[in-house]
Protein backbone atom coordinates (compact mmCIF):
# COMPACT_ATOMS: atom_id res chain seq x y z
CA UNK A 1 0.00 0.00 0.00
CA UNK A 2 1.74 2.96 -1.32
CA UNK A 3 1.42 5.73 1.41
CA UNK A 4 0.88 8.97 -0.67
CA UNK A 5 0.91 11.92 2.31
CA UNK A 6 1.00 10.98 5.60
CA UNK A 7 0.43 13.60 8.77
CA UNK A 8 0.51 13.19 12.46
CA UNK A 9 -2.15 15.42 14.07
CA UNK A 10 -1.12 16.42 17.78
CA UNK A 11 1.82 15.64 19.61
CA UNK A 12 5.00 13.10 19.09
CA UNK A 13 4.35 10.07 20.85
CA UNK A 14 6.07 7.58 19.08
CA UNK A 15 9.15 8.33 17.34
CA UNK A 16 9.76 5.89 15.13
CA UNK A 17 6.73 7.08 12.98
CA UNK A 18 7.91 10.49 11.56
CA UNK A 19 10.78 11.20 9.02
CA UNK A 20 14.55 11.76 9.85
CA UNK A 21 14.47 15.01 8.97
CA UNK A 22 11.68 15.46 11.60
CA UNK A 23 13.56 14.28 14.25
CA UNK A 24 16.27 16.06 13.12
CA UNK A 25 14.56 19.46 13.27
CA UNK A 26 12.65 18.49 16.39
CA UNK A 27 16.07 17.61 18.47
CA UNK A 28 17.38 20.90 17.08
CA UNK A 29 14.51 22.99 18.04
CA UNK A 30 14.61 21.40 21.45
CA UNK A 31 18.68 22.02 21.85
CA UNK A 32 18.08 25.77 20.86
CA UNK A 33 14.95 26.39 22.80
CA UNK A 34 17.24 25.28 25.81
CA UNK A 35 19.45 28.44 25.53
CA UNK A 36 16.14 30.61 26.75
CA UNK A 37 17.27 29.39 30.54
CA UNK A 38 15.43 26.24 29.83
CA UNK A 39 17.68 22.94 31.55
CA UNK A 40 14.42 21.02 31.51
CA UNK A 41 14.18 21.39 27.97
CA UNK A 42 17.64 20.01 27.49
CA UNK A 43 16.91 16.91 29.95
CA UNK A 44 14.07 16.11 28.06
CA UNK A 45 15.61 16.52 24.65
CA UNK A 46 18.42 13.82 26.07
CA UNK A 47 16.45 11.27 27.43
CA UNK A 48 13.62 11.37 24.45
CA UNK A 49 16.34 11.15 21.77
CA UNK A 50 18.79 8.88 23.57
CA UNK A 51 17.57 6.38 21.96
CA UNK A 52 17.11 7.47 18.57
CA UNK A 53 20.78 8.98 19.07
CA UNK A 54 22.75 6.17 20.42
CA UNK A 55 20.83 3.01 20.12
CA UNK A 56 19.95 3.08 16.50
CA UNK A 57 21.30 1.79 13.72
CA UNK A 58 22.62 4.62 11.67
CA UNK A 59 21.32 6.92 9.62
CA UNK A 60 22.20 9.86 8.15
CA UNK A 61 20.68 12.27 10.35
CA UNK A 62 21.83 10.06 13.18
CA UNK A 63 24.72 11.79 13.99
CA UNK A 64 23.60 15.53 13.49
CA UNK A 65 21.15 14.13 16.59
CA UNK A 66 24.21 12.66 18.08
CA UNK A 67 26.00 15.74 18.51
CA UNK A 68 22.79 17.89 19.87
CA UNK A 69 22.07 15.36 22.13
CA UNK A 70 25.50 15.64 23.61
CA UNK A 71 25.68 19.19 23.69
CA UNK A 72 22.17 19.10 25.24
CA UNK A 73 24.02 16.98 27.73
CA UNK A 74 27.10 19.10 28.25
CA UNK A 75 24.74 22.20 28.81
CA UNK A 76 22.47 20.55 31.04
CA UNK A 77 25.86 19.39 33.64
CA UNK A 78 26.91 22.89 33.58
CA UNK A 79 23.40 24.24 34.82
CA UNK A 80 23.04 21.53 37.17
CA UNK A 81 26.38 22.17 38.73
CA UNK A 82 25.43 26.29 39.03
CA UNK A 83 22.34 25.84 40.19
CA UNK A 84 23.91 22.95 43.08
CA UNK A 85 26.39 25.68 43.82
CA UNK A 86 24.32 28.17 44.19
CA UNK A 87 21.18 26.32 46.34
CA UNK A 88 24.12 25.51 48.07
CA UNK A 89 25.39 28.60 49.16
CA UNK A 90 22.30 30.27 49.52
CA UNK A 91 20.66 27.27 52.12
CA UNK A 92 24.28 26.95 54.21
CA UNK A 93 24.65 31.15 54.53
CA UNK A 94 21.17 32.60 53.91
CA UNK A 95 20.63 33.11 57.88
CA UNK A 96 23.98 35.39 58.12
CA UNK A 97 23.26 37.43 55.37
CA UNK A 98 20.53 38.80 57.43
CA UNK A 99 18.88 41.13 55.41
CA UNK A 100 19.97 40.31 51.90
CA UNK A 101 18.92 36.80 52.83
CA UNK A 102 15.63 37.60 53.57
CA UNK A 103 15.42 39.49 50.50
CA UNK A 104 16.57 36.85 48.03
CA UNK A 105 14.14 34.40 50.05
CA UNK A 106 10.86 33.36 48.59
CA UNK A 107 9.60 31.63 51.61
CA UNK A 108 11.51 31.66 54.77
CA UNK A 109 11.65 28.60 57.61
CA UNK A 110 10.08 29.46 61.11
CA UNK A 111 11.55 28.83 64.16
CA UNK A 112 15.23 29.01 62.96
CA UNK A 113 17.55 31.43 63.39
CA UNK B 1 -8.57 40.35 27.66
CA UNK B 2 -9.99 38.14 29.28
CA UNK B 3 -9.16 39.38 32.83
CA UNK B 4 -12.22 40.80 34.39
CA UNK B 5 -14.48 39.54 31.76
CA UNK B 6 -17.17 37.16 33.15
CA UNK B 7 -16.58 33.93 32.06
CA UNK B 8 -17.33 31.08 34.09
CA UNK B 9 -16.52 27.27 34.13
CA UNK B 10 -18.12 26.03 31.37
CA UNK B 11 -17.63 22.10 31.77
CA UNK B 12 -19.19 19.46 28.88
CA UNK B 13 -18.49 16.39 28.43
CA UNK B 14 -19.10 13.42 25.98
CA UNK B 15 -17.19 10.95 24.47
CA UNK B 16 -17.00 10.38 21.12
CA UNK B 17 -16.84 7.29 19.39
CA UNK B 18 -16.17 5.75 16.46
CA UNK B 19 -18.71 3.81 14.39
CA UNK B 20 -17.49 0.28 13.57
CA UNK B 21 -16.89 -0.57 10.12
CA UNK B 22 -20.19 -2.10 10.05
CA UNK B 23 -22.41 0.56 11.54
CA UNK B 24 -24.78 3.84 9.95
CA UNK B 25 -23.75 6.93 9.33
CA UNK B 26 -22.69 9.70 11.93
CA UNK B 27 -25.30 11.80 12.74
CA UNK B 28 -25.84 14.53 10.28
CA UNK B 29 -23.59 13.30 7.55
CA UNK B 30 -25.30 12.34 4.25
CA UNK B 31 -23.45 8.54 3.44
CA UNK B 32 -20.79 8.95 1.17
CA UNK B 33 -19.61 6.24 -1.02
CA UNK B 34 -18.19 3.69 0.58
CA UNK B 35 -15.91 1.26 -0.51
CA UNK B 36 -17.50 -2.31 -0.78
CA UNK B 37 -17.06 -4.04 2.54
CA UNK B 38 -17.71 -7.52 3.01
CA UNK B 39 -18.48 -8.70 5.97
CA UNK B 40 -19.12 -12.11 7.06
CA UNK B 41 -21.09 -13.04 10.38
CA UNK B 42 -17.44 -14.33 11.81
CA UNK B 43 -16.04 -11.69 10.82
CA UNK B 44 -18.48 -9.21 12.77
CA UNK B 45 -18.09 -11.66 15.69
CA UNK B 46 -14.24 -11.47 15.84
CA UNK B 47 -14.68 -7.37 15.49
CA UNK B 48 -17.03 -7.79 18.45
CA UNK B 49 -14.77 -9.53 20.78
CA UNK B 50 -11.60 -7.41 19.61
CA UNK B 51 -13.68 -4.12 20.09
CA UNK B 52 -14.41 -5.73 23.76
CA UNK B 53 -11.21 -6.48 23.97
CA UNK B 54 -9.68 -3.03 23.03
CA UNK B 55 -12.12 -1.97 25.49
CA UNK B 56 -10.95 -2.98 28.36
CA UNK B 57 -7.62 -2.54 27.54
CA UNK B 58 -8.57 1.21 27.59
CA UNK B 59 -10.32 0.94 30.42
CA UNK B 60 -7.56 0.32 32.49
CA UNK B 61 -5.43 2.57 30.27
CA UNK B 62 -7.50 5.27 31.53
CA UNK B 63 -7.70 4.40 35.09
CA UNK B 64 -3.81 4.98 36.18
CA UNK B 65 -4.38 9.11 35.18
CA UNK B 66 -7.62 9.45 36.38
CA UNK B 67 -6.12 7.72 39.86
CA UNK B 68 -2.81 9.62 39.70
CA UNK B 69 -4.71 13.08 39.13
CA UNK B 70 -6.50 11.61 42.38
CA UNK B 71 -3.70 10.59 44.18
CA UNK B 72 -1.75 13.94 43.80
CA UNK B 73 -4.81 15.81 44.80
CA UNK B 74 -5.30 13.97 48.09
CA UNK B 75 -2.09 14.00 49.02
CA UNK B 76 -1.78 17.50 48.85
CA UNK B 77 -4.88 17.51 51.09
CA UNK B 78 -3.72 15.85 53.32
CA UNK B 79 -0.24 17.59 53.40
CA UNK B 80 -0.58 21.17 52.24
CA UNK B 81 -3.07 22.75 54.53
CA UNK B 82 -3.42 25.68 52.76
CA UNK B 83 -5.94 24.15 50.62
CA UNK B 84 -8.34 23.35 52.96
CA UNK B 85 -8.27 26.48 54.75
CA UNK B 86 -11.35 28.80 54.67
CA UNK B 87 -9.70 32.26 53.97
CA UNK B 88 -13.09 33.64 52.90
CA UNK B 89 -12.28 34.36 49.55
CA UNK B 90 -14.75 32.78 47.02
CA UNK B 91 -14.63 32.86 43.67
CA UNK B 92 -16.69 35.73 41.73
CA UNK B 93 -18.88 33.30 40.16
CA UNK B 94 -20.38 32.14 44.23
CA UNK B 95 -20.91 35.66 45.18
CA UNK B 96 -23.21 34.51 47.89
CA UNK B 97 -21.61 33.30 51.22
CA UNK B 98 -22.58 30.07 53.58
CA UNK B 99 -21.86 31.51 56.76
CA UNK B 100 -25.28 32.38 57.09
CA UNK B 101 -27.36 31.95 60.18
CA UNK B 102 -29.97 29.42 59.03
CA UNK B 103 -29.97 26.16 57.27
CA UNK B 104 -32.61 27.72 55.15
CA UNK B 105 -30.53 30.53 54.27
CA UNK B 106 -27.60 28.44 53.36
CA UNK B 107 -29.13 26.25 51.41
CA UNK B 108 -30.45 29.12 49.23
CA UNK B 109 -27.39 30.44 49.40
CA UNK B 110 -26.09 27.51 47.87
CA UNK B 111 -28.27 26.88 45.59
CA UNK B 112 -28.03 30.29 44.35
CA UNK B 113 -24.44 30.01 44.11
CA UNK B 114 -24.48 27.03 41.70
CA UNK B 115 -27.29 28.50 39.70
CA UNK B 116 -25.02 30.89 38.75
CA UNK B 117 -21.92 28.71 38.04
CA UNK B 118 -23.95 26.66 35.95
CA UNK B 119 -25.50 29.26 33.81
CA UNK B 120 -21.94 30.60 33.57
CA UNK B 121 -20.99 27.64 32.31
CA UNK B 122 -23.94 27.20 30.12
CA UNK B 123 -23.13 30.98 28.29
CA UNK B 124 -19.29 29.35 27.72
CA UNK B 125 -20.44 26.41 26.03
CA UNK B 126 -23.01 28.28 23.82
CA UNK B 127 -20.12 30.37 23.11
CA UNK B 128 -17.83 28.05 22.01
CA UNK B 129 -20.53 26.37 19.80
CA UNK B 130 -20.81 29.64 18.57
CA UNK B 131 -17.51 30.71 18.23
CA UNK B 132 -16.62 27.27 16.51
CA UNK B 133 -19.70 26.89 14.08
CA UNK B 134 -18.30 30.56 12.86
CA UNK B 135 -15.22 29.17 12.50
CA UNK B 136 -13.13 31.49 14.78
CA UNK B 137 -10.91 29.42 15.60
CA UNK B 138 -7.54 31.74 16.76
CA UNK B 139 -10.16 32.98 18.96
CA UNK B 140 -10.46 29.55 20.61
CA UNK B 141 -6.87 28.53 20.55
CA UNK B 142 -5.43 31.58 22.08
CA UNK B 143 -8.38 31.15 24.60
CA UNK B 144 -6.96 28.01 25.48
CA UNK B 145 -3.23 28.63 24.85
CA UNK B 146 -3.89 31.60 27.68
CA UNK B 147 -5.53 29.41 30.26
CA UNK B 148 -2.79 27.14 30.14
CA UNK B 149 -0.27 29.73 30.68
CA UNK B 150 -2.49 31.02 33.72
CA UNK B 151 -2.68 27.13 34.90
CA UNK B 152 0.90 26.31 34.39
CA UNK B 153 2.25 29.67 35.82
CA UNK B 154 0.55 31.69 37.89
CA UNK B 155 -1.03 28.22 40.03
CA UNK B 156 1.61 25.97 39.79
CA UNK B 157 3.46 28.72 41.72
CA UNK B 158 1.45 29.56 44.37
CA UNK B 159 1.14 25.65 44.97
CA UNK B 160 4.70 25.56 45.08
CA UNK B 161 5.10 28.12 47.60
CA UNK B 162 2.55 27.23 49.84
CA UNK B 163 4.32 23.39 49.54
CA UNK B 164 7.51 24.81 50.56
CA UNK B 165 5.71 26.76 53.46
CA UNK B 166 4.56 23.34 54.60
CA UNK B 167 7.46 21.28 54.66
CA UNK B 168 9.45 25.00 56.02
CA UNK B 169 11.66 24.90 53.46
CA UNK B 170 13.92 28.42 52.27
CA UNK B 171 13.58 29.56 48.82
CA UNK B 172 15.54 32.15 46.89
CA UNK B 173 13.71 34.06 44.01
CA UNK B 174 16.00 32.71 41.94
CA UNK B 175 15.79 29.21 41.81
CA UNK B 176 12.09 29.46 42.40
CA UNK B 177 12.24 31.58 38.97
CA UNK B 178 14.21 28.71 37.04
CA UNK B 179 11.90 26.19 38.50
CA UNK B 180 8.79 27.83 37.49
CA UNK B 181 9.84 29.01 34.15
CA UNK B 182 10.98 25.46 32.86
CA UNK B 183 7.64 23.91 34.36
CA UNK B 184 5.83 26.50 32.80
CA UNK B 185 7.55 26.72 29.45
CA UNK B 186 7.97 23.02 28.73
CA UNK B 187 4.66 22.72 29.58
CA UNK B 188 3.33 24.83 26.88
CA UNK B 189 5.70 22.93 24.41
CA UNK B 190 4.45 19.54 25.17
CA UNK B 191 1.18 20.54 25.49
CA UNK B 192 0.91 22.76 22.85
CA UNK B 193 3.22 21.88 20.46
CA UNK B 194 5.61 18.49 20.30
CA UNK B 195 6.18 16.69 22.97
CA UNK B 196 7.08 12.78 24.04
CA UNK B 197 3.67 11.36 24.94
CA UNK B 198 4.38 10.66 28.69
CA UNK B 199 5.45 13.90 29.34
CA UNK B 200 2.29 15.97 28.09
CA UNK B 201 0.11 13.69 29.77
CA UNK B 202 2.09 13.92 33.43
CA UNK B 203 1.71 17.85 32.70
CA UNK B 204 -2.03 17.21 32.01
CA UNK B 205 -2.54 15.48 35.10
CA UNK B 206 -0.66 17.87 37.16
CA UNK B 207 -3.31 21.08 35.79
CA UNK B 208 -5.93 18.56 36.45
CA UNK B 209 -4.93 18.35 39.90
CA UNK B 210 -4.33 22.06 40.27
CA UNK B 211 -8.43 23.23 39.29
CA UNK B 212 -9.27 20.59 41.28
CA UNK B 213 -7.20 21.98 44.18
CA UNK B 214 -8.82 25.82 43.11
CA UNK B 215 -12.28 24.66 43.43
CA UNK B 216 -11.74 22.50 46.45
CA UNK B 217 -10.57 25.64 47.87
CA UNK B 218 -12.67 28.32 46.95
CA UNK B 219 -15.80 26.59 46.41
CA UNK B 220 -18.07 26.76 49.81
CA UNK B 221 -19.44 23.56 50.93
CA UNK B 222 -22.77 22.85 49.51
CA UNK B 223 -22.28 24.95 46.61
CA UNK B 224 -19.39 22.38 45.47
CA UNK B 225 -21.66 19.19 45.99
CA UNK B 226 -24.33 21.18 44.45
CA UNK B 227 -22.19 22.10 41.39
CA UNK B 228 -21.22 18.83 41.11
CA UNK B 229 -24.65 17.42 41.02
CA UNK B 230 -25.75 20.05 38.68
CA UNK B 231 -22.77 19.40 36.50
CA UNK B 232 -23.67 15.84 35.88
CA UNK B 233 -27.12 16.68 34.62
CA UNK B 234 -26.23 19.62 32.38
CA UNK B 235 -23.36 17.08 30.76
CA UNK B 236 -26.25 14.28 30.49
CA UNK B 237 -28.21 17.07 28.62
CA UNK B 238 -25.77 18.83 26.34
CA UNK B 239 -24.50 15.62 25.21
CA UNK B 240 -27.40 13.35 24.60
CA UNK B 241 -30.41 16.25 23.93
CA UNK B 242 -30.87 16.89 20.17
CA UNK B 243 -30.25 20.44 20.61
CA UNK B 244 -27.15 20.25 23.51
CA UNK B 245 -25.08 22.52 22.63
CA UNK B 246 -22.12 19.76 22.75
CA UNK B 247 -24.23 17.24 20.66
CA UNK B 248 -24.33 20.37 17.45
CA UNK B 249 -20.70 20.68 18.06
CA UNK B 250 -20.06 17.29 17.22
CA UNK B 251 -22.23 17.33 14.48
CA UNK B 252 -20.70 20.36 13.22
CA UNK B 253 -17.84 19.35 13.52
CA UNK B 254 -18.50 15.95 11.66
CA UNK B 255 -20.18 17.96 9.03
CA UNK B 256 -17.08 19.80 8.37
CA UNK B 257 -14.67 16.44 8.80
CA UNK B 258 -12.19 18.15 9.94
CA UNK B 259 -10.27 17.37 13.52
CA UNK B 260 -11.27 19.57 16.15
CA UNK B 261 -8.78 22.73 17.31
CA UNK B 262 -6.35 21.78 19.57
CA UNK B 263 -8.20 20.46 22.61
CA UNK B 264 -6.66 19.33 25.97
CA UNK B 265 -7.65 16.33 26.19
CA UNK B 266 -5.92 13.41 27.67
CA UNK B 267 -4.79 11.16 25.33
CA UNK B 268 -3.53 7.16 25.63
CA UNK B 269 -1.99 7.01 22.34
CA UNK B 270 -1.33 9.25 19.44
CA UNK B 271 -2.78 8.56 16.11
CA UNK B 272 -1.83 8.74 12.51
CA UNK B 273 -3.71 9.90 10.04
CA UNK B 274 -3.10 8.14 6.59
CA UNK B 275 -3.86 8.96 3.70
CA UNK B 276 -2.88 5.99 1.00
CA UNK B 277 -3.64 6.68 -2.47
CA UNK B 278 -4.86 3.32 -3.80
CA UNK B 279 -6.25 2.23 -0.65
CA UNK B 280 -9.78 1.25 -0.29
CA UNK B 281 -10.39 2.27 3.28
CA UNK B 282 -8.39 5.93 3.97
CA UNK B 283 -8.26 5.40 8.32
CA UNK B 284 -8.74 8.44 9.83
CA UNK B 285 -7.99 8.51 13.39
CA UNK B 286 -7.85 12.50 14.37
CA UNK B 287 -7.68 11.93 18.39
CA UNK B 288 -5.39 14.64 18.39
CA UNK B 289 -6.17 17.55 16.54
CA UNK B 290 -3.27 19.56 15.53
CA UNK B 291 -2.96 22.70 17.23
CA UNK B 292 -1.85 24.53 14.43
CA UNK B 293 -1.51 22.66 11.92
CA UNK B 294 -0.10 25.81 10.21
CA UNK B 295 3.12 24.72 11.83
CA UNK B 296 3.46 21.25 11.00
CA UNK B 297 6.14 22.02 8.27
CA UNK B 298 7.36 18.41 7.16
CA UNK B 299 3.51 17.81 7.07
CA UNK B 300 0.78 17.88 4.18
CA UNK B 301 -1.53 20.27 5.18
CA UNK B 302 -4.14 18.68 3.15
CA UNK B 303 -6.74 17.18 5.22
CA UNK B 304 -8.19 14.43 3.45
CA UNK B 305 -11.80 13.81 3.89
CA UNK B 306 -13.09 10.87 5.83
CA UNK B 307 -15.49 8.67 4.32
CA UNK B 308 -15.74 5.54 6.43
CA UNK B 309 -16.23 5.02 10.02
CA UNK B 310 -13.01 5.34 10.65
CA UNK B 311 -13.16 9.18 11.82
CA UNK B 312 -13.32 10.30 15.14
CA UNK B 313 -13.56 13.68 15.87
CA UNK B 314 -12.14 14.48 18.55
CA UNK B 315 -14.28 16.39 20.75
CA UNK B 316 -13.95 18.23 23.40
CA UNK B 317 -15.43 20.53 25.69
CA UNK B 318 -13.76 23.56 27.19
CA UNK B 319 -13.65 24.23 30.87
CA UNK B 320 -12.87 27.30 32.00
CA UNK B 321 -11.45 27.94 35.24
CA UNK B 322 -11.57 31.17 37.38
CA UNK B 323 -9.39 32.70 39.03
CA UNK B 324 -10.61 33.88 42.46
CA UNK B 325 -8.22 35.58 44.14
CA UNK B 326 -7.32 38.09 41.66
CA UNK B 327 -10.60 39.59 41.73
CA UNK B 328 -10.40 38.96 37.84
CA UNK B 329 -11.48 36.29 35.94
CA UNK B 330 -9.25 34.06 33.75
CA UNK B 331 -11.15 31.51 32.47
CA UNK B 332 -9.51 28.76 30.15
CA UNK B 333 -11.24 25.75 28.73
CA UNK B 334 -10.82 22.22 28.96
CA UNK B 335 -12.23 20.49 26.27
CA UNK B 336 -13.12 17.16 26.98
CA UNK B 337 -13.57 13.50 24.83
CA UNK B 338 -13.66 10.57 25.46
CA UNK B 339 -12.40 8.40 22.59
CA UNK B 340 -12.31 4.86 22.73
CA UNK B 341 -10.84 3.09 20.21
CA UNK B 342 -13.35 0.66 18.76
CA UNK B 343 -11.43 -0.87 15.75
CA UNK B 344 -8.03 -2.71 15.76
CA UNK B 345 -5.58 -1.86 14.21
CA UNK B 346 -6.44 -2.96 10.59
CA UNK B 347 -3.18 -2.42 8.58
CA UNK B 348 0.69 -2.66 10.12
CA UNK B 349 1.11 1.23 9.75
CA UNK B 350 -1.53 2.26 11.69
CA UNK B 351 -1.25 3.24 15.45
CA UNK B 352 -3.97 1.75 17.43
CA UNK B 353 -6.32 4.63 18.30
CA UNK B 354 -6.17 5.21 21.76
CA UNK B 355 -8.55 6.26 24.42
CA UNK B 356 -9.36 9.86 25.69
CA UNK B 357 -10.90 11.84 28.28
CA UNK B 358 -11.43 14.88 28.93
CA UNK B 359 -9.53 17.15 31.37
CA UNK B 360 -12.74 18.49 32.68
CA UNK B 361 -13.87 14.87 33.83
CA UNK B 362 -10.38 14.83 35.72
CA UNK B 363 -10.75 17.79 37.27
CA UNK B 364 -14.46 16.96 38.72
CA UNK B 365 -13.67 13.39 39.90
CA UNK B 366 -10.26 14.94 41.42
CA UNK B 367 -12.27 17.72 43.51
CA UNK B 368 -14.90 14.66 44.27
CA UNK B 369 -12.39 12.97 45.80
CA UNK B 370 -10.29 15.66 47.08
CA UNK B 371 -12.87 17.15 48.80
CA UNK B 372 -14.00 13.81 50.45
CA UNK B 373 -10.54 13.24 52.24
CA UNK B 374 -10.88 17.22 53.18
CA UNK B 375 -14.16 17.28 54.71
CA UNK B 376 -15.79 13.99 55.50
CA UNK B 377 -15.60 12.86 59.05
CA UNK B 378 -14.96 9.09 57.79
CA UNK B 379 -11.87 10.40 56.61
CA UNK B 380 -10.10 7.68 54.56
CA UNK B 381 -13.27 5.25 54.39
CA UNK B 382 -14.94 7.69 52.55
CA UNK B 383 -12.42 8.65 50.21
CA UNK B 384 -11.38 5.46 49.00
CA UNK B 385 -15.08 4.87 48.80
CA UNK B 386 -15.59 7.84 46.50
CA UNK B 387 -12.69 6.56 44.56
CA UNK B 388 -13.88 3.16 43.48
CA UNK B 389 -16.85 4.60 42.79
CA UNK B 390 -15.86 6.99 40.79
CA UNK B 391 -13.54 4.22 38.80
CA UNK B 392 -16.72 2.14 38.43
CA UNK B 393 -18.31 4.76 37.32
CA UNK B 394 -15.90 5.22 34.68
CA UNK B 395 -16.16 1.47 33.80
CA UNK B 396 -19.24 1.51 32.95
CA UNK B 397 -19.76 4.45 31.22
CA UNK B 398 -16.80 2.83 28.45
CA UNK B 399 -18.91 0.25 28.52
CA UNK B 400 -21.58 2.12 27.44
CA UNK B 401 -19.61 3.53 25.29
CA UNK B 402 -18.60 0.42 23.80
CA UNK B 403 -22.21 -0.38 23.10
CA UNK B 404 -23.32 2.76 21.72
CA UNK B 405 -21.10 3.79 19.93
CA UNK B 406 -21.86 7.07 20.12
CA UNK B 407 -20.90 10.33 22.08
CA UNK B 408 -21.58 9.95 25.74
CA UNK B 409 -21.01 12.12 28.62
CA UNK B 410 -18.38 10.95 31.07
CA UNK B 411 -19.53 12.72 34.39
CA UNK B 412 -23.26 11.75 35.34
CA UNK B 413 -22.73 8.52 36.08
CA UNK B 414 -19.29 8.76 37.97
CA UNK B 415 -20.74 11.35 39.89
CA UNK B 416 -23.61 10.27 40.87
CA UNK B 417 -21.67 6.87 42.46
CA UNK B 418 -19.15 9.06 43.78
CA UNK B 419 -21.90 11.47 45.67
CA UNK B 420 -23.83 8.52 46.84
CA UNK B 421 -20.73 6.93 48.13
CA UNK B 422 -19.63 9.84 50.00
CA UNK B 423 -22.98 10.86 51.66
CA UNK B 424 -23.90 6.87 52.36
CA UNK B 425 -20.40 6.24 53.79
CA UNK B 426 -20.08 9.16 55.54
CA UNK B 427 -23.81 9.45 57.64
CA UNK B 428 -24.49 5.70 57.61
CA UNK B 429 -21.51 3.63 57.50
CA UNK B 430 -18.31 5.40 59.53
CA UNK B 431 -20.98 5.42 62.55
CA UNK B 432 -21.42 1.99 62.13
CA UNK B 433 -17.47 1.05 62.31
CA UNK B 434 -17.22 3.81 65.18
CA UNK B 435 -19.59 1.83 66.96
CA UNK B 436 -18.05 -1.28 66.17
CA UNK B 437 -14.87 -0.06 67.21
CA UNK B 438 -16.43 1.18 70.81
CA UNK B 439 -17.87 -1.97 71.24
CA UNK B 440 -14.79 -3.97 70.29
CA UNK B 441 -17.00 -5.71 67.91
CA UNK B 442 -14.71 -7.12 64.86
CA UNK B 443 -16.65 -8.23 61.47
Amino acid sequence: MDLSSVFFIGNIMNLERIPNEEKLSLCRRYYLGGFAFLPFLWLVNVLWFFREAFLKPTYTEQLQIKSYVKKSALGLIVWVAVLTTWITIFQHFRAQWGEVGDYLSFTIPLGTA
Amino acid sequence: MQCLSNDGTEVGRHTETTPGRNEVELNGQPPTARPPQVLTDSEEDEDEELTLKYGAKHVIMLFIPVTLCMVVVVATIKSVSFYTQKDGQQLIYTPFREDTETVGQRALNSMLNAAIMISVIVVMTLVLVVLYKYRCYKVIQGWLFFSNLLLLFFFSFIYLGEVFKTYNVAMDYFTLAVIIWNFGVVGMICIHWKGPLRLQQAYLIMISALMALVFIKYLPEWTAWLILAAISVYDLLAVLCPKGPLRILVETAQERNEPIFPALIYSSTMVWLFNMADSAEPRNNSSHPVPQQENQDAVAPTAQPEDDGGFTPAWVNQQQHQLGPMQSTEDSRREIQELPSARPPPVEDEEERGVKLGLGDFIFYSMLVGKASATASGDWNTTIACFVAILIGLCLTLLLLAIFKKALPALPISITFGLVFYFATDNLVRPFMDQLAVHQFYI
